[in-house]
């Protein structure tokens, strides 16, 4: 028995109540709101019109910048979430190796992750400036250079720069749920497999590959929601120039609503980046549902 | 006490790949493509007189260099310039241009500054040779072995490393005196790194021809490390190879151990890179902080005075404004949360299920994609460009994590002290208070610390709420010293600085918590 007496029928939902109110009030009702308006015609000043139809989300996919918005978003979630993955895991392992300075390492990983998005987004843009910034002086001081290099060339380069930001600030994430799994791996499964002669890397493809796979996949669907939603980073070194080329869908979307005023197509999107979201969420209650129910 | 033959082999071979290594440092180890002599000849035209006369006081000085036997290129720049008459003159250009190479004993003999880094190389060489002969050529395994040849060999093994280490570091740092210390000296940035340095530079590219002129023709110099100089690195490689397995250990294992260690290193240096920087630009000179000529790691004068600038501009306001935010929202989160965590944990009713999908998906809502809606709201509220509204948002978007992370520890915690609680007559709300949430209070904690971190970290919904001044937090008052047309970097780091620091601590103390945490649910901020 893992319950305590309840008295009357109604008493956990009175327990529920606040929690109930302030998600209510503050998460559930903005997504109604964002709804109404994408249906509603709604002047740069802000005033709402009546219904609509369909006419904000024809503005917004029609306009010219939308296929870009939308290759970048896709290139933007996979690359970062792909390569993060890989890097974490690889972190991962290392960093459950016994070794001397663990610890150390261990709280200078968490680093890229505690930190404002902001803040490193603009050490960043700091450190790739080509006339002052500290890569090239720092490979100039070294001798490694010996004349400063444009790292900003164009902004293909600019947005694979900040998708290398992106995964950055991304890896730490994914190494401690591969850490967490890695820890609770019962360590006589490797005594077994040593004992009958298997390698590192038979180790690691048919033990410790599928013995994360659950916190593999909870780091992935969380993280493509993640990625999806991140905001600062873009925002802090391109603002999407030129022309909306290296925005993703939020950043795009924040400039229609806020800088360009012109909320009705920001709205259409948010309904369309809400719809994504949802995907991929309802994916990750079922992961998680069916592992609640495993236990 | 065994002798083995296979120790002889190895400890010969040590002493040939020392040999060998020493070789390697009388090749020309580094090349210059030095300008020799310059010849200008100003207002000619192609051909005539004045142009023939240069021509032949560079054809002497090469003659004189191919007399020594060394070969020479000469280099013609023409420049054409229209004179006041409207005719067309040139500036002639002549450049004689040698190939030096040096070898490391040059590096040595004139003194040159990277010429020490050879010396404590081979230093480091020689004691190396001497542990490992000194050792003998005795057995030292684990076994058989004394613990003193094991220790002496490690050692040797170690001077070894050392001296891979020194062969990287000769070329940085020469590379760094050619084109930092001198080449900004000659383009008139920098101090001048002093005679001695100058005149050993002259000593070892021009033998002494340079003079006065040695900064500026650097200036031309283009300069790389010769290919005989990174044999160097597997010599040495086989060398500590050899020793390790003098001193009985695994060599496999612990060249694996040995990249284990690289790993790390290299990506502890690439994690910190940009907060070390963060850290020291924060107190530079705003003049430093924009020079990529800066030659120092560390600020020259550290102004604190950075600090006290930023914190009379507003800082201090957002600090605190920052402060209160976190901490309502992070009380509000935990009161919302605590009874529904509790209802979910230990009690059984309809519609559980439900809710916890709900808190589950919702998890996912991230407020960037809702901000439309969600500024609309606080505008109808009128808690627009005020705290309790930041308040309010980031606590109804981060009651997902707690509620989730509060359940994850009332289930880990046995029900019987509160049933015991209840028969002795309290009821739900007492057994909650005085049993739970004491026994919980590590998950709590971490609850607590992780709202906290969270909501001090928001960026997107205050830059969209908040327009006033004196209500933004600190993310978004920072972001005052990065104006569009002229960014404050060292105000900006400073500001950074003190907005990060507070919350890397704490998050380094739940992070073993939080990943415990992570297994039960995904969390992230």
């Amino acid at each position: 028995m893992n319950q305590i007496l309840v008295r009357h029928k109604w008493e956990p939902y009175l327990w529920l109540l606040p929690s109930l109110l302030l998600m209510g009030i503050f998460v559930v009702y903005p997504i109604g709101i964002v709804f109404k308006l994408s249906f509603s015609e709604i002047s740069r000043s802000g005033m709402v019109g009546g219904f609509n139809g369909l006419s904000n989300y024809i503005t917004a996919v029609t306009a010219p910048e939308f296929g870009s918005v939308m290759l970048n978003t896709l290139i933007w979630v996979v690359s970062v979430v792909g390569i993060s993955t890989l890097l974490g895991f690889i972190v991962a392992l290392v960093l459950n190796a016994e070794f001397r300075g663990r610890k150390i390492a261990r709280s200078i990983v968490v680093f890229p992750w505690a930190a404002t998005l902001v803040v490193q987004a603009s050490m960043w843009k700091y450190i790739i400036n080509i006339e002052y910034g500290a890569l090239n002086n720092t490979l100039l001081n070294t001798g490694i250079l010996s004349r400063a290099v444009n790292w900003r060339p164009s902004y293909i380069i600019d947005f694979a720069w900040e998708c290398g930001i992106g995964i950055f600030v991304t890896v730490p994430f994914v190494t401690f749920c591969v850490l967490a799994g890695l820890q609770s791996i019962d360590l006589s499964y490797y005594e077994a497999a040593t004992v009958d002669g298997a390698g590192f890397w038979k180790k690691l493809r048919h033990l410790t590959l599928p013995l994360v796979r659950p916190s593999l996949t909870v780091s992935t669907v969380l993280n493509i929601i993640y990625v999806f939603n991140s905001f600062p980073i873009i925002y802090t070194i391109t603002r999407g120039a030129p022309a909306h080329k290296t925005d993703t869908l939020v950043t795009y979307l924040y400039m229609l609503a806020f800088s360009e005023q012109r909320k009705g197509p920001a709205t259409a999107l948010s309904v369309v980046g809400f719809v994504i979201l949802c995907i991929c969420a309802g994916a990750y209650m079922i992961i998680t549902m069916r592992k609640e129910d495993a236990e | 006490m065994t002798v083995r033959k296979g120790n002889l082999l190895s400890l010969s071979a040590v002493i040939l790949l020392a040999l060998l290594s020493v070789l390697i440092l009388s090749l020309p180890v580094y090349r210059f493509d030095a300008t020799v002599f310059t010849k200008r000849s100003g207002n000619t035209f192609m051909g005539d007189e004045r142009y023939q006369a240069a021509r032949a006081e560079v054809d002497d000085t090469v003659a004189d260099y191919t007399r020594r036997g060394i070969h020479t290129e000469v280099s013609e720049e023409v420049i054409e310039r229209v004179n006041s008459k409207g005719d067309t003159t040139s500036l002639v250009i002549f450049r004689v241009n040698r190939e030096i190479g040096c070898s490391g004993w040059d590096f040595i003999r004139t003194g040159f500054p990277s010429g020490r880094v050879l010396v404590w190389m081979l230093a480091a060489e020689g004691l190396a040779l001497l542990l490992a002969c000194g050792a003998g050529i005795r057995d030292s395994r684990k076994r058989s072995g004394e613990t003193w040849r094991r220790r002496v060999r490690q050692a040797a093994a170690w001077a070894a490393l050392l001296c891979m280490l020194l062969t990287v570091f000769f070329v940085l740092y020469t590379n760094v005196i050619i084109y930092r210390r001198i080449g900004l000296y000659a383009a008139g940035v920098a101090e001048s790194p002093g005679e001695a340095v100058l005149a050993s530079a002259d000593a070892l590219i021009y033998q002494g021809a340079g003079g006065t002129d040695t900064a500026a023709l650097l200036r031309d110099t283009a300069s790389h490390c010769a290919v005989t100089w990174w044999l160097q690195l597997p010599v040495l490689l086989c060398m500590a190879a050899l020793l390790v397995r003098l001193s009985g250990a695994d060599v496999r294992k612990t060249f694996a151990r040995g990249c284990l260690y690289l790993f790390v290193i290299v990506m502890c240096a690439v994690i910190l890179y940009p907060f070390v920087i963060m850290f020291t630009s924060a107190f530079r000179t705003d003049a430093d902080a924009n020079d990529i000529n800066f030659l120092h790691l560390f600020p020259v004068d550290w102004r604190w005075e950075n600090f006290s600038h930023i914190l009379g501009r507003g800082v201090l306001r957002y600090l605190l404004n920052s402060l209160l935010l976190s901490s309502g929202s992070t009380c509000l989160a935990l009161l919302c949360g605590i009874p529904a965590a509790y209802a979910l944990a230990r009690m059984r009713f309809r519609g559980r299920k439900a809710f916890l999908g709900f808190v589950i998906m919702s998890q996912m809502f991230s407020p960037v994609v809702l901000l439309v809606g969600i500024s609309r709201l606080l505008i109808d509220l009128r808690l627009s460009d005020t705290i309790p509204g930041l308040v309010f948002i980031n606590a109804a978007f981060n009651q997902a994590f707690a509620i989730w992370l509060l359940r994850g520890t009332f289930v880990s915690i046995s029900p019987e002290m509160e049933q015991a609680a209840c028969i002795d007559g309290c009821n739900s709300v007492s057994a909650l208070i005085r049993v739970l949430i004491p026994m919980s209070a590590p998950g709590i904690v971490t609850t607590l610390i992780f709202v906290f971190i969270n909501s001090w970290n928001e960026y997107t919904i205050s830059t969209v709420v908040i327009h006033s001044d004196v209500n933004f937090p600190i993310t978004v008052g920072l972001t005052q010293f990065a104006a569009f047309s002229m960014i404050q970097w060292n105000y900006l780091f400073a500001s950074s600085l003190l907005a990060t620091v507070p919350v890397v601590i704490l998050f380094m103390l739940i992070e073993k918590h939080l990943v415990s945490g992570l297994t039960s649910g995904g969390v992230k901020g």
